[in-house]
């Protein structure tokens, strides 16, 4: 498994750049992803009005998430679900390892379920030696190849389906074929064996319903049904964020959720599961456990602005609209939450001392927050981490405080443009000094001077830095006023 | 006293202390962002508490039934509108002679434990291999066909909307390759505000409630739409109209 870690994002950026094959997939998935998701957008007149109720249905339960979860959770057990409460990964994968081993499991089918990612779920299963196979066909893709999911919604786009087959040929014995059908009900047939044979069916949950103590879990594929209806036993992770007041408000997420991910109107199953049957002889599981999780969710609580993350439902709209994403995929981010939303959730979830170049990892250019169904202000969230980030005093997030030349820098530009005087001076003494500087029309390094372009080194290495006009605009538009 | 704490000490008290320790975090770091929310205009969008659905209003007069099968084929499910008893069992006669001589090598049937379902296929003309009323979980597998019943449909998706404490299909809708559901047209709803009301309508909510848009679907191999992975590969909706 190659959890990597984001500490190493530049480096990891780097490498998918140099990805041509990667590029391509991302290129199709993005701009396709993106294209369908207006159309949908576009299909309602409401748009922006569902946008602003999800949001207020989000923030209203965010203000007061313990009685949200408290009315839940009475109206879930008294239905027959059985709860338990996990702090931090470690907990949730030490609470399903427990049931799995109480009840003997050997096998367990999984669904599709990011919070069992962020929880690496099944590194702790195999560690138990308890079998957990992913079900859904783009996580069972990675699972073979023993790899991480590089997209929210399409866990396999940086495969081709030649990789695949090949993936297929060595690990099923498949015969080698490039027809995606037949990829498909491979897939099929060897994963109803396992349906057949689980003890155990493992979920996420996309909504949690206070006022009847309903989890929603909306898909395409129909392996969450099997997941959730043949096994005796069902376990359903849940971030505690996931909670929603009342029935009536899926009429607008369900409108949001599939159009941002997929542009479908509706994604083909939605799983509307109360506690567990109340007749023994009909069809379903018998014991519905649900693991409530925090891993680090509450303290996002404590301030406006970052408390924001939590409204995510997980469409993974903002990785495709995000030009950063587009160009170096999931797997850059060293988590399992990528792009946009990725480079402001992972910081929060694993500490920034870990995880300080992800919320540099975007131009701020605002495209996540214009598609965000639940209206997140991402490029706020970043600056306000950035700043935690230059404003923490704690010694592992103190050395990128040590770039005293950059704060320099901003100093005398903040007091070069706050005085018009000293504005026109330097611009004089720039256009009289950078012709040492010039090469082919830009500023470039100069030998001799190397060390004093040092700053401007770093900068100008992946970037133009123009000369200055020989005349500035005011110079210009004075003249032109003279003439006229 | 001493009693209490000895049962505390009992109980798994792991458990209940992480709910407490959890709902505890929750509401400090509620309270240390208070000033700041007074501050902050951003929960400028009030919530209007329990203003209700949002019904989208859907402007042409297209009756139910038709906007529910376009609804539907445009998801690549089959819809056939019958007007009477012969015209269904005939349909559903039709569907089972064309799989037979296109996809399926033989006609094991699965159905609901519906008795009009179970009644009409009693009545199709052709020799059926099998027919088995709610096969088990272990049993299910070998089945080619599952019919059953809906209990909705919601015109403007083409969904079905399965409540499986009213009828057992849980497994016939589901596992076997092909799917067919009978639905009367008094059972369309338009929007999937009007279903979720009709979800609700009961004192308590159904312990499992599908909705079903289509047959099973994925594109996660380059992106390219492949129909039945997990769910079934064929949905036909049958129209009483």
């Amino acid at each position: 498994m190659n959890h990597v870690t984001s500490e190493t994002f530049d480096q990891n950026a780097r490498a998918a750049l140099g990805d041509v094959q990667l590029r391509g997939a991302l290129r199709n998935a993005t701009s396709l992803f993106g294209r369908r998701r207006l159309v949908a957008a576009r299909s309602l007149d409401n748009w922006e009005d569902l946008r602003s109720q999800a949001r207020a249905i989000k923030d209203d339960v965010l203000l007061h998430l313990d009685s949200y979860l408290e009315q839940f959770v009475a109206n879930a057990e008294s239905r027959g679900a059985q709860f338990h409460w996990a702090r931090d990964a470690a907990e949730a994968n030490a609470i399903i390892c427990e049931l799995a081993s109480e009840r003997g499991a050997r096998t367990i089918v999984k669904s599709k379920s990011m919070t069992t990612e962020e929880t690496h779920l099944n590194n702790a299963l195999e560690a138990a030696d308890i079998q957990v196979v992913e079900t859904d066909l783009g996580e069972y893709i990675i699972q073979l190849a023993e790899e991480t999911p590089s997209h929210i919604i399409a866990p396999a786009i940086h495969k081709t389906k030649h990789q695949i087959a090949e993936l297929f040929t060595q690990e099923l014995g498949m015969p080698p074929t490039d027809d995606i059908a037949k990829l498909t009900s491979t897939a099929r047939t060897t994963l109803r064996d396992r349906f057949a044979a689980a003890d155990i069916g493992i979920s996420g949950v996309n909504f949690g319903i206070a006022e009847t103590g309903t989890i929603l879990i909306v898909e395409n594929e129909g392996n969450i049904r099997l997941t959730t209806s043949l096994p005796r036993v069902h376990i359903a992770v849940m971030g505690i964020e996931k909670v929603i007041p009342r029935f009536a408000d899926l009429d607008i997420f369900l409108k949001l959720l599939p159009r941002s991910g997929t542009g479908q109107k509706l994604t083909t199953y939605q799983s509307f599961i109360t506690g567990t049957k109340t007749n023994r002889e009909s069809e379903g599981p018998e014991e519905l456990h649900v693991v409530m999780l925090d891993n680090g969710r509450s303290r996002m609580l404590s301030h406006p602005v970052t408390r924001q993350s939590l409204a995510c439902i997980r469409c993974g709209a903002c990785l495709n609209a995000c030009p950063v994403y587009q160009q170096i995929g999931g797997h850059a981010y060293g988590s399992v939450y990528p792009g946009p939303i990725g480079a402001v959730i992972t910081p929060q979830l694993m500490g920034l001392e870990k995880t300080q170049q992800l919320p540099y990892a975007s131009s701020l250019c605002g495209a996540c927050r214009e598609v965000c169904p639940v209206k997140i202000d991402i490029p706020r969230l970043l600056l306000h981490l950035r700043s935690e980030i230059t404003e923490n005093s704690s010694p592992a997030v103190a050395q990128v405080k040590k770039r005293t030349s950059e704060r320099a820098a901003f100093k005398v530009w903040r007091i070069t443009m706050t005085r018009p005087w000293l504005y026109k001076l330097s611009a004089r003494l720039g256009r009289l000094f950078q012709a040492a500087l010039i090469r082919d029309g830009k500023i470039g390094e100069v030998k001799g001077i190397a060390r004093l372009a040092t700053p401007l080194a770093a900068w100008t290495s992946n970037r133009d830095l123009r000369p200055i006009e020989r005349k500035s605009f005011r110079e210009v538009w004075r003249a032109s006023l003279r003439n006229s | 006293m001493l009693r209490f704490a000895i049962a505390d000490m009992q109980t798994p008290t792991n458990n209940s202390s992480a709910r407490e320790a959890i709902l505890e975090s929750i509401r400090s770091h509620l309270s240390l962002s208070k000033n700041l929310d007074a501050r902050e205009h951003e929960i400028q969008h009030k919530t209007e508490r329990g203003s209700g659905l949002v019904s989208t209003v859907i402007t042409d007069a297209t009756p139910v039934v038709d906007l529910f099968r376009a609804s539907l084929e445009e998801v690549d499910g089959h819809c056939l509108i019958v007007h009477d008893e012969t015209e269904l069992v005939n349909a559903l006669t039709e569907i089972m002679r064309n799989l037979r001589q296109t996809k399926l090598s033989s006609l094991r049937v699965a159905v609901s434990d519906s008795t009009e379902v179970r009644r009409l296929t009693e009545l199709i003309d052709l020799d059926l291999d099998e027919v088995a009323v709610t096969p088990s979980a272990a049993d299910v597998f070998s089945f080619d066909i599952g019919i059953s019943g809906a209990q909705a449909g919601i015109a403007e998706t083409g969904t079905l909307l399965l409540d499986s404490s009213r009828e057992r299909h849980r497994l016939v809708s589901l596992v076997p390759p092909v799917h067919i559901a009978i639905l009367d047209a008094s059972q369309i709803v338009t929007t999937l505000g009007d279903a979720l009301s009709l979800m609700r309508k009961d004192e308590q909510v159904s312990p499992i409630i599908t909705l079903v848009t289509g047959p099973s679907r994925t594109a996660d191999i380059e992106l390219t739409l492949a129909i039945g992975v997990h769910g079934p590969q064929e949905l036909f909706v049958i129209i009483r109209a």
